[in-house]
């Protein structure tokens, strides 16, 4: 079996990699990872405005976000994609490209929930780090911007590091509206190969797999780093973590 | 130069400052004492408007800083006053040098160069010279409330407002904040402090508010207030205070 999937890989690696291009689309993990990447980074100043709008005394910003983070909440993505998908074009009077429709389903659906996991880092920090900053001088926005989003969002790094692999994982979705990503690009092949869907899916599946556990262990070694800066540690590691079996077992 | 004038303030139905007037004149050192709940700590935090008060006034060099004003004004009449956290509220990812340079470089403009050079000389002030790289979680207590003082200072504020600034510290670093203190008043700073060290108010202070309720109920000299002090509130606190 083993085998058969080295020879996917030798038949279809550019295929898988960046998809018909360049005689047609980027697509493959290429796209995948530009998707992901790009709707990360825009969702990212998208979920801070989200979170700022939530934390507003101002009706006029706080119920419109609301609404928005419920909707996104409470809706499945997929649904939310083909609103974008078959109400966009209405909207604007015009075709929307499936990445373009991709994108930005994925960034307000993704400012959504990391403007929850801000909002949260937000609150958590509690009262006392705005109130020593207001009364320095900082205006409410210059507290939030030197003093408490650093903290916030390095606290939340986890949180939205894990956001990010759920986008990479959710950016397979663009599979429905041909969106020519590495899911797309793996049912091409299992479409001309027709008898080996196990190996096609195995690999594509160990192909995802590998792109987030990556970026899960890197964002680890970047939270260890960060700690042992502030704790003044300079290079050397942190102590491990005690293991769940020691917090957990019978004394 | 701080004066409340008939200051009142409610929590729902509780008053939690009732008719307060009172000045600190320019270059006092005033101690505000009472028991827990007294408003102590409410009062001091009116002063920069960390809290709204419901009806009267209270100005700082002539202003009332509860008047409507814009926001930018309110920054600024803020960055004029000092204020030390009992909690000490350090900025924990920035060094202890940047704690003390942000405001002056965010909000005065001032240069990075010259607001390091006045960093350092606010840190060797406090006896921190050589933690300028250290950060506020590698710090004691303490040092952590003499950074706080020194951010406080780096906006060179006319007045300084301490909100119970040692009760958070283990007995044996009081010693070194109230030093940090004691040299501020020395060199002639108008300081309003909500403290229980009594020892403190007995060498420092000019005047001793005691306060219960919501109200100042004797305003005295420290030597008056300690030997003989008037309002039986207050002498039932001195006298609880040393059992």
């Amino acid at each position: 079996m083993i085998g058969d999937v080295i020879t996917i890989i030798q038949d279809n690696w550019l295929l898988l990699l960046v998809g018909q291009y360049p005689n047609g689309p980027l697509g493959g993990i290429a796209a995948t990872l530009i998707l992901s990447v790009v709707s990360i980074v825009l969702a990212f100043p998208v979920g801070i405005l989200i979170a700022l709008a939530r934390l507003s005394t101002s009706r006029l910003l706080l119920w419109p976000s609301t609404v928005l983070v419920y909707v996104a909440r409470g809706v499945p993505l997929l649904m939310l994609i083909f609103w974008v998908y078959f109400v966009g074009p209405l909207v604007v009077g015009t075709r929307i490209p499936g990445f373009l429709t991709m994108l930005i389903t994925l960034v307000v659906y993704e400012g959504c929930f990391l403007s929850e996991i801000i909002r949260g880092g937000i609150v958590a920090l509690g009262r006392g780090q705005m109130e020593a900053a207001r009364s320095l001088g900082h205006s409410y926005l210059a507290a939030m911007a030197w003093v408490i989003l650093p903290q916030a969002l390095y606290n939340m790094i986890p949180s939205i590091l894990s956001q990010f692999v759920s986008t990479i994982k959710e950016t397979t979705l663009g599979y429905v509206i041909n969106v020519p990503e590495l899911t797309f690009a793996a049912n091409q092949i299992n479409n001309q190969l027709l008898t080996q869907p196990f190996e096609v899916f195995f690999l594509l599946a160990i192909i995802y797999f590998v792109i987030c556990w990556s970026l899960t262990r890197a964002a680890i070694l970047l939270e260890r780093r960060i700690s042992n800066k502030r704790a003044g540690r300079g290079g050397t590691p942190t102590p491990p973590a005690l293991e769940a079996r020691a917090l957990t077992a019978e004394p | 130069m701080i004066t409340f004038d008939k200051v009142n303030k409610k929590y729902g139905d509780y008053q939690a400052l009732a008719d307060i007037n009172a000045e600190v004149k320019r270059g006092e050192v005033v101690v505000v004492c009472g028991p827990s709940g007294s408003g102590k700590s409410t009062l001091i935090r009116t002063v920069n408007r960390l809290e709204e008060i419901n009806s009267g006034a209270i100005l700082f060099e002539g202003r009332n800083v509860h008047a409507p004003m814009s926001r930018r004004e309110m920054n600024r009449l803020r960055s004029h006053i000092g204020f030390v956290f009992q909690s000490f509220n350090l900025f924990p990812h920035l060094s202890t040098l940047e704690n003390i340079t942000l405001s002056p470089i965010k909000i005065n403009g001032v240069k990075r160069e010259l607001a390091r050079e006045k960093g350092m000389k606010l840190l060797d002030r406090v006896g921190l010279a050589n933690k300028a790289d250290a950060y506020p979680g590698q710090l004691s207590g303490g040092q952590q409330q003499r950074v706080a003082i020194a951010r406080a200072l780096a906006m060179e504020p006319p007045a300084m407002l301490f909100d119970e600034p040692t009760s958070a510290l283990d007995p044996e670093m009081v010693g070194e904040v109230l030093a940090v203190m004691k040299g501020l008043a020395a060199d002639g700073m108008t300081m309003m402090c909500v403290t229980h060290e009594m020892g403190f108010a007995r060498d420092v202070a000019d005047r001793v508010w005691f306060m219960d309720a919501g109200q100042i109920l004797e305003t005295a000299d420290p030597e008056t207030f300690f030997r003989a002090p008037k309002h039986p509130r207050a002498q039932r606190f001195l006298s609880d205070l040393r059992h």
